[in-house]
């Protein structure tokens, strides 16, 4: 254990400091409704925000981009060498990260390093240094019942917000390095912040609007797999536009595409980032779609988001609110979770 | 389920699983208008003599510049160095894949999926059922087989097909037809859609009343369109055959072959699976677990 305490005025100071350990990321404004990690220089460090209620890309894109160039490749030769990027990059100091979106992380590692790791994504994750922050929960929140509003690890530093500053809780060897380096910014934890941390807690526990567990909704879900009403109802709401996947912090589909240059040698393969949203996701050729319809591909979308991830004990839903945020079309996930529920 | 022989195929260390082993064409057959086989080697040889494979796994064959496509592969797993890929030309990259000639070389990556659990499948009869490109997948199985023919009991395989002309590796079977008769194994070539001279007429489970083995003691690998498998196994089951000794392998989307590109999910929330690193080949139990997999 090691806990160091930050008053508020030296926040400036501190996300100054951690600039020295790689490329700095933390959440700002960037529309009135929206916030977004971006990067932070110098000069953007007043503009960060501390009590955003979510960002509108996950922080899963830091390790796992949007596009990426795997191989770049010679198809005379049939050739392909290794892109380096990922290896050879700055590594990402991503500030201000909530629990819930740290254990999307934990989620995202346990598919992308596990016996068979993507060298591109572990490359990028094991460099990275993740600080958390705490935070209150909105109406979209339900990461409570998800077990995911509190984290024990994935994280180096963990920032918890007290009356005047944060307690910070060491996460790891690196995160005990930033606290080394940075020691004359921070003052001792006293009893009375041991206190206010229990106050957050029981403030934060009484803004949600669902209680319990949700565990069982896996069953629940299955159960209700013939559902008279809802999948229909709410699929035909269903813009099948692919933003929920995109925002959600634990979706990892990808595509992969050969972009040859015009030289007709040489070329990037690419993976991009697919969405069971869209037609072709379960299209195979000869022209059989295994969810051939949008109510198919909805219904996968709950299932997969309430399955049981076994390295991290949750589910893959973290309950961060952003498809239902995010969502074009106002379909409200937790709502129909609820409702298939058969309530909170 | 989660027995020795069902667990997952990790394979040998390449320091990049996205990366391919080089592979040259030796020989190309056509075997119908659609389909062709291809006959690879190796180019680094130290890698072709470490190269294995169980019978019902699938490689990713590499075109750069055109993509990737996963093939099961249907040679036997006893011959070292050469494997073969019955490869049917219908989307993009099989097109290309179809005007390569001996010589040509591709990347292969793999093998990756779980593969038909032979050893379960040691000391008892062993019946084949393939429809259409299943024949692919079941070759292997078929070849394995008869390559340690003093491991299974009586065979009987049942290729299916809707016309002559598409039915895959006919010819084959046929002139091993002497052969099958003096080691116990019952050939049955069936197609649905027309009368042809030498076969018979109608589906796959139309035929099973002529299987002479003896169904108690038998084990069954089915491969074909998802809506064969329903049939068949009700059939099955009616027959006596033991729904535990049932297995099936499935067809899905798949980019990365090793549970990472998401395409292969099936299932619902407690049973969710990727085809490529918990299948292609599944068993009684995972399919009363798993919703949707028989579609």
């Amino acid at each position: 254990m090691r806990y160091v305490k930050l008053k508020k005025e030296k926040i400036r100071e501190f996300l100054l400091a951690l600039q020295d350990y790689g490329e700095l990321y933390a959440p700002i404004k960037v529309s009135e409704k929206y916030f977004d990690f971006r990067r932070i220089t110098n000069e953007q460090v007043d503009e960060v925000v501390l009590d955003y209620n979510r960002t509108l890309r996950p922080p899963r894109r830091f390790f796992f981009p949007e596009k990426e160039v795997l191989f770049t490749f010679n198809s005379k030769k049939v050739e392909m060498y290794e892109n380096k990027e990922a290896f050879t990059s700055e590594p990402v100091v991503l500030f201000g990260v909530h629990a819930c979106d740290i254990v999307g992380l934990r989620i995202m590692d346990s598919r992308f390093i596990d016996d068979q790791p993507d060298p591109y994504y572990r490359a990028r994750r094991e460099k990275g240094i993740i600080i958390g922050i705490s935070c209150l929960p909105d109406e979209y929140c339900f990461c409570n019942v998800r077990r995911a509003e509190f984290v024990d690890s994935g994280f180096d530093l963990f920032l918890s917000e007290v009356e005047d500053g944060y307690v910070i809780r060491v996460g790891s060897v690196k995160g005990h390095k930033i606290i080394d380096a940075t020691e004359h910014l921070y003052v001792k934890v006293t009893k009375k912040d041991s206190d206010d941390l229990t106050a957050f807690d029981v403030k934060k526990s009484k803004m949600f609007t669902v209680s319990g567990n949700w565990d069982s909704l896996r069953y629940t879900l299955e159960l209700n797999d013939e559902h008279p009403v809802i999948w229909m109802r709410e699929s035909e709401k269903c813009l099948g536009c692919g933003n929920c996947t995109i925002t959600c912090p634990t979706c990892r589909c990808y595509d992969v595409k050969d972009y040859p240059n015009l030289d007709g040698e040489t070329g990037v393969r690419v993976r991009i980032w697919d969405s069971c949203q869209f037609r072709e996701h379960g299209l195979v050729a000869g022209g059989h779609n295994f969810r051939p319809t949008k109510e198919s591909r909805f219904k996968n979308r709950y299932m997969c988001k309430n399955a049981y991830c076994k390295e991290v004990t949750t589910a893959y839903c973290v309950g961060c609110g952003r498809c239902t945020y995010f969502c074009p079309a106002g379909i409200n996930y937790k709502q129909n979770l609820i409702e298939i529920r058969g309530g909170i | 389920m989660t027995e020795e022989s069902h667990r997952r195929y990790i394979p040998d260390g390449q320091d990049n699983l996205y990366d391919t082993h080089k592979c040259r064409v030796l020989r190309v057959y056509k075997q119908t208008e659609m389909d062709k086989v291809f006959l690879f080697r190796f180019v680094d040889q130290e890698v072709g003599k470490n190269w294995k494979f169980k019978p019902g796994q699938f490689v990713e064959l590499s075109l750069p510049g055109i993509g990737e496509v996963p093939i099961s592969i249907c040679s036997s797993a006893m011959r070292i160095g050469f494997f073969q890929l019955c490869i049917r030309k219908a989307g993009r990259v099989t097109t290309k894949i179809h005007e390569l000639k001996p010589g040509d070389i591709v990347g292969i990556r793999g093998p990756y999926g779980n593969g038909f659990p032979m050893e379960k499948f040691f000391g008892r009869n062993l019946l084949l059922v393939a429809a259409g490109l299943g024949m692919a997948p079941l070759r292997s199985v078929f070849l394995y087989a008869i390559d340690n023919r003093w491991r299974f009991g009586d065979i009987t395989i049942i290729n299916s097909a809707k016309y002559e002309r598409e039915l895959l590796f006919a010819r084959e079977l046929e002139a091993m037809r002497d052969i099958a008769e003096a080691e116990n194994i019952q050939i049955i070539q069936t197609v649905t859609r027309e009368d042809s001279p030498n076969r018979l007429k109608g589906r796959a489970s139309e035929h099973l009343d002529k299987v002479m083995i003896d169904p108690k003691n038998s084990t069954v690998a089915l491969c074909g369109p998802p809506r064969m498998y329903k049939s068949m196994f009700e059939k099955l089951v009616e027959m006596n055959y033991d729904p535990r000794r049932i297995f099936v392998t499935l067809e899905r989307r798949m980019k990365c072959g090793i549970g990472k590109c998401g395409h292969c999910n099936l299932g619902n929330s407690t049973s969710w699976k990727y085809a490529c690193i918990d299948g292609p080949v599944f068993d009684y139990y995972d399919i009363i677990s798993t919703p949707g997999m028989l579609e």
